[in-house]
C-alpha cells in the first residue's frame, strides 16, 4: 500500500511551495528559488533570485526578461537528478513548447509529478510527452471538460491552406500566441507543403527567430513591416491575438480573420472574437489526453489546477481516485 | 442534410451580410426543391411547434454521458444544442445520408411520442458534430445564426424573379413546407390557397426621437399621441377575421372579446390593454390575457380588453397604406365611428404648440401606463419598419434607482463564458441588514464593463449553485426602468418594467442604498 497524503507540499501566497526542497515551482510572485516548468508568463514570472529549468526555458526567459536577468540558475537536464536540500529532482519533457518539462520530485521514496502544462499530440517543435509513475500527479486542466475532443492538427491546418487558395485577393491573418502556437503552426504548414513567406508581427519574430536556431525549420519568414501596403493581399500573415482586432490589424483592408487556439472548438467563443476561420489548434491536453495520462502515470492521488477543476475531478472521484482542486491562483483562467 | 449543416455554420462565422446573402442565394440556387423549402421553413421560424422538448434533449444526453459532466460542460459552453453535439459520443457509427427533406418529413409527421428519443438518438449517432448541432437547432427551433428576414427576403430576391416589394406583400402566406414559394419566385403562380386579405401585413415602426434632429422641425407638420404600454396589434376585419401580434403571431383566440366579424375587409393598427371601469391598467394586467388562447368568460370579465386604434392600412378596396397619415386618420374615424365597437376606440391626439410643450405633457401626465409619446409626420405614408422622416417614439424618463449585486448568473449564446445576467436588490428595511431582490437586469453595460463586472463576480462569489452564484453584497449599480407596479409573484412585491443597467458605481458605498420602502413609494 503507497502512501497517499503529500504533507510536504504547501500553497504559499506566492505559488506552490515544496518544504523539504525550499523551493517554489511557477511561483507568481518574485522567490529565492523557483522551478520553471516552461517559459510562458504565467509560469515563468520575472525577479525570481535562483531558477532551475531546462536550458531552452531558461534562454527564453533571458530572451525576454532581459540577460542581466537572473544570473544565477542552474540548467536542467534529463539524463540527471539533482539533489536539492532534502529532494531529489528530475526531469522530463511535458510536450507543450520548446523548453516545456515536467518535475519529477522524490521525498523519501514518495514521488511527485508536476506536469506544467503539456500535450499528447504530436508536435514537430518540442519533445513529446514523458510519462513516469507516480505517487501523487499534479495536472492541468484548461481543457478539462468531456466537450473538449481535439481534432486533428493537421485537418485544421489544411482548412487554412484551403482558404487561402480560395480567397485569392484577400489578407489572412491568423491569431497565434507568439510563443510555441506561432511556430507549431507555421512547421504544421511547412509539412504540409505551404512554401510561401510567412509574415509576422513584430511581436513575434524574436521568438521565432530562437525556434529557427534551435534547428526547428520555419522557412521563409519575414516582418510584417518590410512588406508595402499593396503586397498583403493574398499573404498569411500571424499576429498576437490581441492584435485580431486592435488598430494595427485595421491596416489590412480584405482578410479573413483566424485564430489558432483549443478554444475555437466552442462557437459561441468563435463568433465572440469575431473570427471566420476557426483553428482547433492546442497546446495542451484534451479531456481524453488528460485521463490517458493519469492511467499512464497511475498515481494514488490527483491534484487538479488552473482550468475546469471541478469536472475532473468528479470523473477521477467517480472512478475511485482520490483526487481534489488545487485552486492555485495567478493563472489566467482562459489563457492557452 | 450536411449541405444545411456547412451553411448554418457558415452563416454563423461569416462577419458580413452581404456574405451571408451569398452564402443563401448559392443554397437556394444549388438545392432540390424540397429541401430549399424546408431550409427557408427553418431559418424563418415557421415551424408551428417544437418538435422535441428541452427536457427529452437532456434526458438523452444524461442516459449518453453523464449527468454531472453534462452539467459542468452545459454551465461552460451556455447553448444546449453545442454542448449536446460536443458531448455525444457516437462510437464511431457511419454518417447517415439523409437529405434535409427527408429528415424534416420523418420529424414533423413522426406521432409515436414514445419512440422519439430513440429516432433521435439513431440520427446523432450516425452524425457529425456539426450535424449533431444542426439537428437539435431544428428539432427545438430557434436557430439564432444572425440571419434576418430582411436578408432572407434579399437573397430571395436575387435567387427567382420576383421583385423584393412582392416578396414583402406574400411573405406570410406560404404554407409548410414552402416549396410553392420557390416556385412563384420561378415565375409560376401563387398557391390558390393563400387570400391576400387574410395576411398579415407588415408594421410601420418608429424611430428614436432625437432632440436634436427635431429642434429644427415645425410642430405643425406633426401630431402626436400617447405610446400605451400594452401590446401591438393588427386587426383584420372580415368574415374570417384575424388578430396579429408585431411578429405576425395570430393571436386571434387569445383575445376573442375583439368581434372581428364584418362583411368587408378592414384592416387597422393599435394598442392592446386592459380598460376597467373606464381606465387603462397596467401591464401586468394584460400579461394575464396573453399567452391564454382558451380565456375563460371569468379571465375575461377580470381583464378586459381594449383595443387603442391609431391607423387603418386596408378600408374596403382602399389600400390606405398609399394615403397621407391625416387621410387616413379621417378613414379610421370613419370605420370607428360607423361600427361603434364597445371596446375599441380611437387614439386621442395631444394638443402641443412646441416640443418643449410636448416634453413636458409627457413628463407630467398622471396616468401611469404611459411610456410616453408617439410623434408622426402628417405627410407620412404607412411603410413596413421604420421609416426616416415617419414615426418617433419619445418615451418618459426612466424610473432610476441605485441597487446592490446580489446574483450573478452565466449568459448564453454570444455572452457564453461570461456572468452578464444580474439579480440586484435592496434593504428590507431601515437596519440596513438584510437584502431581498427586486429585479433582474441583462442590458445597459458596454462590452468592457461587462468585462469588469465578470472579474467582479468571480473575486466575489460567496456560494455556487449551478450556473448562478450569490455574491457578497459590495458593489452598486444604477438601474433605470420604464415602470414599476405592485407584484404578488415577487418575494419584494413590486415587479420593474424593462430594468437595464445605467450606470456602475464602483464608487458607491453599499449603505447608501434605499430600502424596500423607497422603492414602493415611488408606486403612483
Amino acid at each position: 500500500m503507497r502512501k497517499t497524503n503529500i504533507n510536504w507540499l504547501k500553497k504559499k501566497r506566492e505559488g506552490l511551495y515544496c518544504v523539504p526542497g525550499n523551493f517554489f515551482i511557477d511561483p507568481v510572485f518574485p522567490v529565492e528559488k523557483a522551478l520553471i516548468t516552461h517559459a510562458h508568463t504565467d509560469h515563468a514570472r520575472p525577479n525570481n533570485k535562483s531558477i532551475f529549468s531546462s536550458k531552452e526555458t531558461i534562454e527564453l526567459m533571458h530572451l525576454r526578461y532581459g540577460e542581466s536577468y537572473c544570473s544565477d540558475f542552474q540548467i536542467a537536464r534529463f539524463d540527471e537528478k539533482i539533489k536539492i536540500n532534502d529532494v531529489t529532482v528530475q526531469i522530463l519533457p511535458a510536450g507543450h513548447i520548446l523548453g516545456s518539462i515536467q518535475f519529477l520530485i522524490d521525498y523519501k521514496g514518495y514521488r511527485l509529478l508536476i506536469s506544467g502544462d503539456y500535450k499528447r499530440a504530436k508536435d514537430k517543435t518540442c519533445l513529446s510527452y514523458e510519462p513516469v509513475e507516480c505517487d501523487t500527479f499534479i495536472t492541468e486542466a484548461t481543457f478539462g471538460l468531456p466537450i473538449f475532443n481535439h481534432p486533428n492538427d493537421e485537418s485544421e491546418v489544411k482548412k487554412l491552406i484551403k482558404s487561402i487558395k480560395a480567397n485569392v485577393n484577400k489578407t489572412h491573418l491568423i491569431g497565434v500566441y507568439a510563443l510555441g502556437k506561432c511556430q507549431r503552426l507555421i512547421t504544421l504548414l511547412r509539412n504540409l507543403g505551404y512554401d510561401e513567406t510567412i509574415y509576422l508581427h513584430g511581436a513575434l519574430t524574436k521568438i521565432s527567430d530562437f525556434y529557427s536556431k534551435n534547428n526547428i525549420k520555419l522557412g521563409n519568414i519575414s516582418n510584417i513591416s518590410e512588406c508595402s501596403r499593396s503586397e498583403y493581399a493574398n499573404k498569411l500573415v500571424l499576429c498576437p491575438p490581441s492584435s485580431l482586432n486592435d488598430k494595427w490589424s485595421q491596416k489590412f483592408k480584405n482578410v479573413v480573420k483566424g485564430y489558432a487556439s483549443g478554444w475555437m472548438r466552442i462557437r459561441q467563443r468563435v463568433k465572440q472574437k469575431n473570427i471566420e476561420l476557426p483553428l482547433i489548434l492546442s497546446d495542451h491536453a484534451d479531456w481524453g489526453e488528460i485521463l490517458k495520462t493519469v492511467n499512464d502515470v497511475n498515481p494514488n492521488e490527483v491534484l487538479v489546477t488552473h482550468g475546469r477543476e471541478e469536472a475532473l475531478v468528479h470523473y477521477l472521484t467517480k472512478r475511485n481516485f482520490k483526487s481534489s482542486a488545487l485552486n492555485l491562483i495567478g493563472f489566467e483562467d482562459e489563457n492557452e | 442534410m450536411n449541405d444545411f449543416a456547412e451553411l448554418l455554420n457558415d452563416l454563423i462565422l461569416s462577419p458580413s451580410r452581404k456574405k451571408k446573402i451569398d452564402l443563401l442565394k448559392i443554397f437556394f440556387c444549388k438545392s432540390n426543391l424540397k429541401d430549399k423549402g424546408w431550409a427557408f421553413c427553418i431559418l424563418t421560424n415557421r415551424m408551428d411547434r417544437k418538435f422535441v422538448s428541452i427536457k427529452e434533449l437532456k434526458e438523452l444526453i444524461i442516459e449518453n454521458s453523464d449527468e454531472d459532466l453534462f452539467r459542468f460542460s452545459y454551465d461552460y459552453v451556455g447553448d444546449l444544442a453545442e454542448t449536446i453535439s460536443l458531448l455525444w459520443e457516437s462510437n464511431n457509427k457511419k454518417n447517415t445520408k439523409i437529405n434535409l427533406h427527408e429528415f424534416m418529413e420523418i420529424f414533423s409527421n413522426f406521432d409515436h411520442k414514445n419512440k422519439l428519443k430513440t429516432k433521435l438518438k439513431y440520427f446523432l449517432d450516425r452524425s457529425s458534430e456539426n450535424q449533431r448541432y444542426t439537428i437539435i437547432k431544428i428539432l427545438t427551433g430557434g436557430l439564432r445564426v444572425g440571419v434576418s428576414n430582411g436578408l432572407i427576403k434579399e437573397a430571395l430576391k436575387l435567387s427567382g424573379v420576383r421583385e423584393k416589394s412582392e416578396i414583402e406583400e406574400f411573405w406570410h402566406g406560404f404554407k409548410l413546407p414552402c416549396t410553392d414559394l420557390f416556385e412563384w419566385l420561378d415565375g409560376k403562380k401563387l398557391p390558390k390557397y393563400i387570400n391576400r386579405k387574410k395576411l398579415f401585413n407588415s408594421f410601420m415602426l418608429a424611430n428614436n426621437y432625437n432632440s436634436n434632429e427635431f429642434k429644427s422641425y415645425k410642430t405643425d407638420d406633426y401630431i402626436a399621441e400617447f405610446k400605451w404600454d400594452g401590446i401591438r396589434a393588427q386587426i383584420i376585419f372580415s368574415e374570417d377575421g384575424k388578430i396579429f401580434s408585431r411578429s405576425g403571431e395570430d393571436i386571434t383566440n387569445s383575445f376573442c372579446d375583439i368581434n372581428t366579424f364584418i362583411k368587408g375587409y378592414f384592416v387597422i393598427d393599435g394598442e392592446i390593454v386592459v380598460k376597467k371601469n373606464n381606465k387603462v391598467l397596467s401591464f401586468n394586467h394584460l400579461q394575464k390575457r396573453i399567452g391564454r388562447k382558451n380565456p375563460s368568460k371569468k379571465l375575461i370579465e377580470d381583464y378586459p380588453i381594449h383595443f387603442i386604434a391609431y391607423d387603418i392600412l386596408f378600408y374596403t378596396s382602399v389600400d390606405c397604406r398609399a394615403l397621407s397619415l391625416i387621410e387616413r386618420k379621417k378613414y379610421l374615424n370613419r370605420f370607428i365611428n360607423i361600427c361603434k365597437f364597445s371596446n375599441i376606440s380611437t387614439s386621442s391626439l395631444i394638443k402641443f404648440s412646441s416640443w418643449d410643450q410636448l416634453q413636458n405633457i409627457k413628463e407630467t401626465s398622471l396616468n401611469n401606463h404611459i411610456e410616453g409619446v408617439i410623434i408622426k409626420k402628417k405627410t407620412s405614408l404607412y411603410k413596413k419598419g421604420r421609416v426616416v422622416d415617419g414615426w418617433y417614439k419619445w418615451k418618459r424618463n426612466p424610473f432610476s434607482v441605485d441597487f446592490i449585486i446580489m446574483y450573478a448568473q452565466r449568459g448564453h449564446g454570444k455572452r457564453s463564458s461570461f456572468y452578464s445576467d444580474f439579480t440586484f436588490g435592496c434593504w428590507v428595511d431601515e437596519q440596513f441588514t438584510k437584502l431581498v431582490p427586486v429585479g433582474k437586469a441583462y442590458s445597459g453595460y458596454t462590452n468592457d464593463e461587462l468585462k469588469s463586472l465578470d472579474r467582479w463576480v468571480r473575486n466575489n462569489t460567496v456560494e455556487r449553485f449551478g450556473p448562478v452564484r450569490s455574491l457578497k453584497p459590495g458593489l452598486v449599480v444604477e438601474v433605470s426602468f420604464d415602470n414599476i407596479n405592485y407584484s404578488s409573484r415577487h418575494k419584494s412585491g413590486v415587479a420593474l418594467r424593462f430594468p437595464r443597467f445605467s450606470r456602475i458605481r464602483w464608487d458607491k458605498p453599499i449603505s447608501q442604498v434605499c430600502s424596500l420602502k423607497y422603492i414602493k413609494d415611488l408606486i403612483n
